[in-house]
């Protein structure tokens, strides 16, 4: 059985005189334990709201999603969710937002110290979780989010375009460190992305979304050895392959507005 | 400030230089500088008009200014006042606060409450004096009840705003990892207004502080506000204008101590160098 089951799941939007906007239709995938999965597609596909829906903070029209054989229908500790902006709580340290999941669900004091350690051993933010998110870069603001995100030993982590406000040079940096984050603590990973570099670089499997109903186009296999190297000719070849699909799918897009 | 230099000489270079503790206490020098401006026009203007009674001389009421400060019966006025004030401020802070965290935090309460409050808003305070009077007799019962009205409001609004203010995510963050309603109350929706709610104290207290005198020149025989009309009745100008100078302080006073309680309650915000008002 796969970790993660998405079952057919449907979801429209409807606003007050507009017409209903679905958003996906009957869309259905799975991921194994341990994949790292990338959503890939041009804006407004959907995969943006897939992602709410498998952190429960939405739920579909119609469909199922399972997570290790039960069905979500909520937010949860058994998935850790990386906010795209991170939402850092500004108000408490680096060690209380690593901490925080533990401290509501009421871990012993012993077992939260214990696993700041760990966590800022992977992150190696040592020497700074007595700071407070305002002082951190934003490389260190994203691992902060990774880690906080990973404390309760979720089943899976969903990241939303977390490099999505980065700008390029240091983007493909931090690409590196969330491998290596990732890589250590060998978690599964849905990550929503435009970006087609970052998938290829990241994912074990890239899957291209339309911006018609949210159809998957194609569910692409990244067979390349880690650490990857951006210059290498099997890379390239997967990046433009990605590219034209994800091209295909803004015109499918494109065609469903013109009418 | 490390950008303008230490002020300390150091030991090597004992000479005092001047220019250094100049830019360190730039901005005091421009505010007594400012000061003394006014200070020299209001001397001016008092020996042209040379009327005691409409502007009485800067020697003559300072004169009244400093002697106030030991004047026992204008300290326990001023003691009274303050007790007033932050009586009033109490109950504007226990009932607003919550009122406004609730109203931010549910819409069905937002609309439920929000047209009653925002009438009750437009009755100008000084209008409640006549029913406080009605409702609390003469003495402390009016003074704080219109210290409260009058606080409550921008302590409402500004802990809606502060509640409204904070990112979504922050409660999606916080319900992924488990935090159940109570915790999101007390660790997301209080700190998150609390900048919000500091700023509403710093006006509601303002506000506070400005009806407290009024309502003092009407419904109490006792109080800062009516040292000023008895002042003024026994048309002693020059102890009104130290009066009106104390209150101005002291209300100056009150609000420093709450910039720094706000900086010492959300020192979160002020970690990166930004520095507030």
């Amino acid at each position: 059985m796969a970790l993660l089951e998405v079952k057919e799941i449907s979801k429209t939007f409807t606003q007050k005189k507009k017409p209903a906007h679905i958003v996906l239709e009957n869309m259905s995938f799975n991921v194994e334990q341990g994949q790292y999965v990338s959503l890939l597609g041009p804006s407004g596909c959907g995969k943006t709201t897939l992602l709410t829906m498998l952190g429960g903070f939405m739920l579909p029209d119609a469909g199922q999603i399972y997570l290790a054989g039960k069905k979500v229908e909520g937010p949860g500790p058994d998935r850790g969710f990386v906010f795209q902006n991170y939402a850092l709580f500004p108000w408490m340290t680096v060690k209380e937002n690593i901490l925080y999941s533990l401290k509501v669900q009421n871990f012993s004091k012993k077992e939260r110290e214990q696993r700041l350690q760990e966590l800022l051993d992977i992150s190696h933010l040592h020497g700074s979780e007595n700071k407070y998110p305002i002082q951190l870069s934003g490389g260190m603001q994203q691992r902060v989010a990774v880690v906080r995100a990973l404390a309760s030993r979720p089943e899976i982590l969903l990241l939303d375009e977390p490099l999505g406000a980065i700008d390029f040079q240091m983007r493909e940096l931090l690409q590196e460190e969330l491998a290596a984050l990732v890589e250590e603590t060998k978690t599964t990973v849905v990550m929503v992305t435009h970006d087609v570099n970052e998938s290829v670089y990241l994912s074990d499997r890239v899957i291209v979304m339309s911006a018609n109903k949210g159809r998957i186009i194609q569910d692409v296999y990244i067979d390349l050895p880690r650490p990857r190297s951006r210059q290498s000719k099997a890379f390239k070849e997967y990046v433009s392959e990605l590219t034209d699909l994800v091209r295909q799918a803004f015109r499918e897009g494109e065609s469903v507005k013109k009418g | 400030m490390e950008r303008h230099g230490s002020a300390i000489p150091d030991a090597g270079n004992a000479k005092l230089n001047l220019g250094d503790i100049f830019d360190k206490y730039r901005g005091n020098f421009y505010t007594l500088f400012v000061l003394m401006v006014l200070l020299i026009i209001w001397n001016f203007a008092a020996s042209r008009i040379q009327n005691t009674l409409l502007l009485p001389y800067l020697s003559e009421t300072a004169m009244e200014f400093f002697t106030a400060w030991t004047d026992p019966v204008i300290m326990s006025n001023l003691g009274l006042t303050l007790k007033r004030v932050i009586t009033g401020f109490l109950y504007a802070y226990v009932i607003g606060v919550p009122l406004g965290l609730l109203m931010g935090y549910s819409a069905t309460a937002m609309q439920s409450l929000a047209p009653v409050m925002n009438s009750i808003r437009q009755i100008p305070i000084m209008a409640w004096v006549p029913l406080s009077i009605i409702w609390f007799g003469l003495g402390d019962g009016p003074t704080v009840f219109l210290i409260a009205m009058s606080a409550i409001f921008p302590l409402v609004i500004n802990t809606i705003a502060g509640v409204q203010g904070i990112d979504p995510n922050y409660y999606n963050a916080a319900r992924s990892m488990g935090a159940s309603k109570l915790d999101i109350v007390r660790d997301i929706v209080v700190p998150g207004a609390m900048p919000h709610i500091l700023t509403g104290c710093r006006l509601a207290m303002g506000a506070g502080w400005m009806s407290v005198i009024c309502a003092e020149f009407i419904a109490t025989s006792a109080g800062f506000g009516f040292l000023m009309v008895e002042a003024q009745v026994r048309l002693e100008t020059a102890q009104l204008y130290a009066l009106m100078i104390m209150s101005g302080l002291v209300g100056y006073a009150i609000d420093k101590v709450f910039i720094a309680v706000e900086r010492k309650m959300t020192s979160w915000r002020f970690k990166d160098g930004f520095v507030g008002s």
